[in-house]
């Protein structure tokens, strides 16, 4: 039976990658980029759209909610997962409403009155059948898919309008986007960038490395240092794991650090952070929010004694609050953390919030 | 075994190119094949055992299905029927499990070794296999141990048998197991162990020197390192244990495959990894510290928050301190829970409690004014007001009744109920088995399941409960209380591991430990003793050998086997050899023979076994080395000096010895007065002198 050996496939790779989602990031924080990880999720969704047995729109949205409910379960930390199951079903969503004939906009935009009238948009309205569906969906995805593509280009092309000849620029930790950010500049510019290292994983030496190979001109700094290198500092230039819903950062661990002292010294920090790392999630949900990893590389496990007398902690991400936030550089241009919160009902359905 | 040898290499050589595609194998042993974790484990078995509310057993396969392991073998003999059940309701059962897990079940199983030997009567692994025990917590990735031990296989044509794991932690960390205590000697270069023993506590320790003198110029001897219970081997193992039927644990596969070196030309390797987490719970005291190393994400990713079994309604969340909380947890007014604690689901606990450390199962109720500290709750326990616990173990089903404090190390097996009003003192432990009943059926410690339970029934039946040892209301049977005092201590020690030197002829020591401990012992001075012991079976032999007329070849292979089976040297081998010729007319007629007595019992004996000789003196050292053991034997038996004239003269005559070497051997040797004062013997010179003329005759007819 070729439909069940389908499915069975199928299966197998959804445990795959959730027992993937699960091992990842052995302490170093995510074991690969949150881009790839976007990829490999819209990748695995469309296969869902295309593989799985269903009828109408709301029976495929519910397949996927519930995959995409195990997905986060099984690695919280990783919200770019949950972005990106979201932003499938916003597509399955637009897809039904253009199939059916109804325009897009008067889903969008809905009204307190509307909310009264028509008690929103209940599954009932998803169970018409469209022998066209699947192909739209599986295209819109694709488009997805290709926007997934190009993110990093896009914001690294934007690096030109904001680093400026002699500047003194200051990141922290590891960033592929900044990484692609500063190299981009570099091409035709001249300018010095410090690194913090970002302890206890250090991934800032790995940045500095691979900067300095591109031709600029790199210092490493200690994260107690942070504050006395500021004054000659121009710019602060950041990635993050995520964008939370108030405009708000969760990065790195030494972040918050970087961000007050930004602050305090009035520099401008930028983030440069794609659309994927927008998240509906507020800083409040606390088990969510923080990854407590091995404490092994605070205190290595070959200290004899001590270990059992201590107890180590070694977390991996800090909130930043968005009021020290300059600027969000996105593939689709620079915003203002205020403005996050329009991003964010552009891109994702109230209703898929939560999964 | 040498054509064993050989069919596996050849088999190997085709199978070179597909070994990168073959499915990675996995033999895990859900057995400990001892009683650790007795009266506990009378119940269920040790893999099944919560740890962190997660079965032992579900660590190990997530360990192995997260190095790449695609199919895993699990063999289980104590109550097998417990493990399948769990096995095929997890996760690892299900069709889409990227690790198939096959169980295969036999009451027959007693060691490790009959394990293995089954995987290789079975032919169950093709390729290089993990070998783990079921109670194995791990996040370490051996790939590249196994990267490691492929390309030594590869490049020394399969000499590499076994990669074993370790762990670097420096003497005095809580998760090292004092059994396991090991001292390791090995070849920096090439990882491979030279010497590998248990400390057992022991402060001073020998290294024979013999495993320094080759290979490479650089050893490191270590003991910092603790022992994961993991190794990488290759399909030869299971063959080696077929093949030495004596092999009970790993710890006798090591020591035997190092002792026989030379001969086998198998090595070990060690793999020495500083990140990552290895321990077993082989005791209750590792069960201790790897409990709350899991609790204190030493083990990450196999947090407790990760639900990595996919149960539904496991999962719990994780906030500041280590606190842990599953699904439908209520904490009454008042409550504290400190640090590194994790609670279960649909756990209710009251007011005032205040609870540090510990680990408490699914659907417990705790009463008000609880005090928890390294406490190990199971599930379905109940724990009533002003109850006090201390660093001890409390299994399923138990009943803690009011105001009963249980100081350190207690134990509370299944079932039992305490209390109330009382304490029990350090390192009780209580069971609804009675004790007797355990000594009974000893030997049918293997026996099914349901028999084990009818079993104690009746017990149960015959026997009341002491109410004080157990309290006005309780059930069970104080494991102390029964046995003698030298005994009872033993016992408790033993379920917390803190033996450092058990008796080795105690009976609630396990098999495999008692193993462990007689190679300990006889590993103290090896040499000499395999010396002696070889000195005697070749006088043996020999004797033998005249008895029943056996034909010199077939001397020579049973002194080779000998050689082999005491690992003696080739030079070790002559000296001993012609030493007991020498001296055998001593040992049948008495030392009080003349010398000319003793002559004439010998020479025929040189003349019948020269082709032994013959066999071993080939080279010129070989006659050099000869001589000298025969000048060591008649510095000793001065008496007959006269007769050592006529021995070389008939040995020389015989060609045993050639007449350069004697030379040889004359002009350079003499180092002690004695030996030169044996030098001037009359007779000698004059032997000497006939060699001599009989040279210049010969290399002048030569010429």
């Amino acid at each position: 039976m070729p439909g069940a050996d389908k499915e069975t496939d199928l299966s197998e790779r959804i445990e795959a990658f959730l027992a993937d989602l699960k091992r990842g990031g052995s302490g170093t924080g995510p074991l690969r980029g949150s881009g790839e990880m976007a990829r490999e999720t819209t990748a695995l969704l469309r296969r869902i759209t295309a593989q799985a047995r269903w009828s109408s729109a709301g029976d495929l949205m519910e397949i996927i909610r519930n995959e995409g409910r195990r997905m986060t379960a099984a690695q919280p930390s990783e919200t770019t997962v949950g972005n990106m199951v979201r932003r499938v079903l916003k597509i399955i969503r637009e897809e039904y409403a253009r199939s059916r004939g109804s325009s897009e906009e008067t889903d969008q935009q809905e009204s307190l009155h509307k909310l009264l009238t028509s008690g929103g948009l209940s599954e009932e309205n998803f169970r018409q059948h469209f022998a066209s569906l699947k192909a739209n969906v599986i295209e819109a995805i694709n488009e997805l898919l290709t926007e997934l593509e190009g993110t990093t280009d896009n914001i690294a092309m934007q690096a030109l309008e904001h680093i400026h000849s002699n500047e003194v620029i200051m990141t922290i930790g590891r960033s592929r986007t900044v990484e692609a950010f500063l190299k981009d500049a570099a091409r035709k510019r001249k300018f010095h960038v410090i690194v913090a290292e970002c302890a206890p994983f250090c991934q800032g030496h790995e940045m500095a490395t691979s900067l300095s190979k591109a031709g600029i001109e790199t210092t490493v700094i200690a994260d107690a240092a942070i504050f006395a290198v500021m004054s000659r500092v121009n710019k602060v230039i950041i990635g993050t794991q995520t964008v939370l819903a108030n405009g708000g950062l969760r990065a790195v661990n030494g972040t918050h650090t970087l961000a007050l002292a930004a602050k305090h010294h009035s520099t401008p920090l930028i983030v440069c952070a794609p659309m994927f790392k927008l998240s509906p999630q507020f800083p409040n949900e606390e088990e969510i929010f923080h990854k407590f990893v091995s404490p092994h590389e605070v205190l290595p496990f070959t200290e004899g004694e001590i270990l059992s007398k201590v107890n180590v902690h070694c977390p991996v991400f800090d909130y930043v609050p968005p009021e020290l936030i300059t600027l969000f550089i996105s593939n689709i241009g620079g915003n203002a953390p205020s403005y996050i919160y329009r991003l964010m009902s552009e891109l994702y359905h109230p209703e898929d919030h939560e999964l | 075994m040498s054509s064993r040898g050989t069919k596996q290499k050849k088999g190997n050589v085709t199978n070179e190119q597909e070994e990168e595609d073959q499915p990675l194998q996995a033999v895990l042993i859900a057995d400990s094949f001892n009683r650790r974790f007795f009266p506990i484990s009378k119940d269920q078995p040790r893999a099944l055992l919560p740890l962190a509310n997660v079965a032992m057993i579900d660590y190990t396969l997530e360990f192995l299905t997260s190095t790449g392991v695609q199919e895993t073998f699990v063999f289980c003999c104590w109550m097998s029927n417990k493990i399948k059940d769990h096995l095929l309701n997890s996760k690892w059962c299900r069709p889409t499990s990227p690790n198939v897990v096959h169980i295969i079940t036999s009451d027959l199983y007693r060691s490790l070794g009959d394990v293995l030997r089954d995987v290789d009567a079975k032919t169950l692994v093709r390729n290089d296999f993990i070998l783990v025990y079921g109670d194995v917590v791990s996040n370490i990735d051996v790939s590249q141990a196994l990267q490691e031990h492929r390309h030594r296989r590869k490049v020394d044509k399969n000499i590499s048998v076994m990669t074993m794991v370790f762990k670097e932690s420096s003497p005095g960390h809580k998760s090292r197991c004092e059994e396991d205590d090991v001292i390791v000697a090995m070849d920096s270069k090439s990882k491979r162990v030279l010497h590998y023993q248990k400390t057992q506590g022991l402060k001073k320790l020998q290294f024979p020197m013999n495993i320094f003198q080759h290979g490479s110029d650089e050893f490191e001897i270590r003991h910092d390192l603790l022992d994961c219970h993991i190794s990488i081997c290759s399909p030869q193992v299971a063959e080696l244990f077929t093949d030495n039927f004596d092999y009970q644990t790993r710890n006798d596969f090591v020591r035997g495959i190092l002792v026989n070196e030379e001969i086998l030309g198998n090595q070990i390797h060690l793999y020495v990894t500083n990140e990552g987490y290895g321990a077993r719970v082989s005791n209750l005291q590792m069960y201790d510290s790897v409990s709350s190393d899991l609790v204190r994400r030493w083990v990450y990713p196999l947090t407790p928050e990760a639900n990595f079994t996919d149960q539904r309604g496991q999962g719990c969340a994780h906030s500041r301190h280590n606190v842990y909380r599953g699904a439908g947890v209520s904490l009454g007014h008042g409550s504290q829970m400190e640090e590194n604690v994790l609670i279960g689901r649909d756990t209710s606990i009251g007011a005032n409690c205040h609870i540090s450390n510990s680990i408490i199962g699914n659907y417990c109720t705790i009463g008000d004014n609880v005090v928890l500290d390294r406490a190990y709750i199971w599930n379905n326990v109940h724990i009533s007001n002003k109850v006090k616990i201390h660093q001890s173990v409390v299994c399923d089903g138990v009943l803690v009744k009011e105001a009963v404090l249980l100081n350190k190390q207690c134990v509370l097996a299944y079932n039992v109920v305490i209390g109330p009003n009382m304490s029990l003192p350090e390192g009780t432990v209580v069971s609804m088995h009675h004790p007797e009943e355990e000594e009974d059926d000893d030997d049918d410690e293997f026996l099914s399941d349901d028999q084990v339970v009818g079993n104690s029934k009746d017990k149960t039946k015959q026997k009341a409960f002491n109410p004080a040892e157990v309290g006005s209301e309780g059930k069970g049977y104080i494991w102390k209380a029964s046995l003698d005092e030298a005994e009872d201590e033993e016992l408790a020690q033993c379920i917390w591991g803190l033996v450092l030197n058990p008796d080795p002829d105690s009976d609630s020591e396990s098999e495999a430990s008692d193993g462990s401990q007689d190679m300990g012992s006889r590993s103290v001075s090896p040499e000499m003793d395999d010396v002696k012991v070889f000195q005697l079976e070749v006088l043996g032999t020999l004797q033998r050998g005249e008895e029943e007329n056996i034909g010199c070849d077939n001397l020579v292979l049973e002194i080779n086997s000998l050689k082999y089976a005491y690992n003696i040297t080739l030079k070790e081998v002559m000296q001993i050899l012609t030493k007991v010729v020498l001296e055998y007319p001593f040992q049948q007629q008495g030392t009080k023979l003349s010398s000319s007595q003793y002559t004439v019992l010998l020479l025929p004996l040189l003349k019948k076994w020269s082709p032994v000789f013959k066999n071993y003196i080939k080279r010129a050292q070989d006659h050099l080395d000869c001589l000298s053991a025969v000048e060591e034997l008649f510095l000793e038996q001065e008496t007959h000096q006269t007769a050592m004239v006529k021995v070389l003269m008939n040995m020389y005559q015989l060609e045993i010895l050639e007449e350069d070497a004697i030379l040889k051997w004359f002009s350079a040797g003499a180092t002690t007065d004695k030996s030169r004062q044996l030098r001037k013997n009359q007779g000698l010179q004059k032997f000497i002198q006939w060699l001599k003329e009989a040279e210049d005759e010969s290399s002048e007819e030569g010429e």
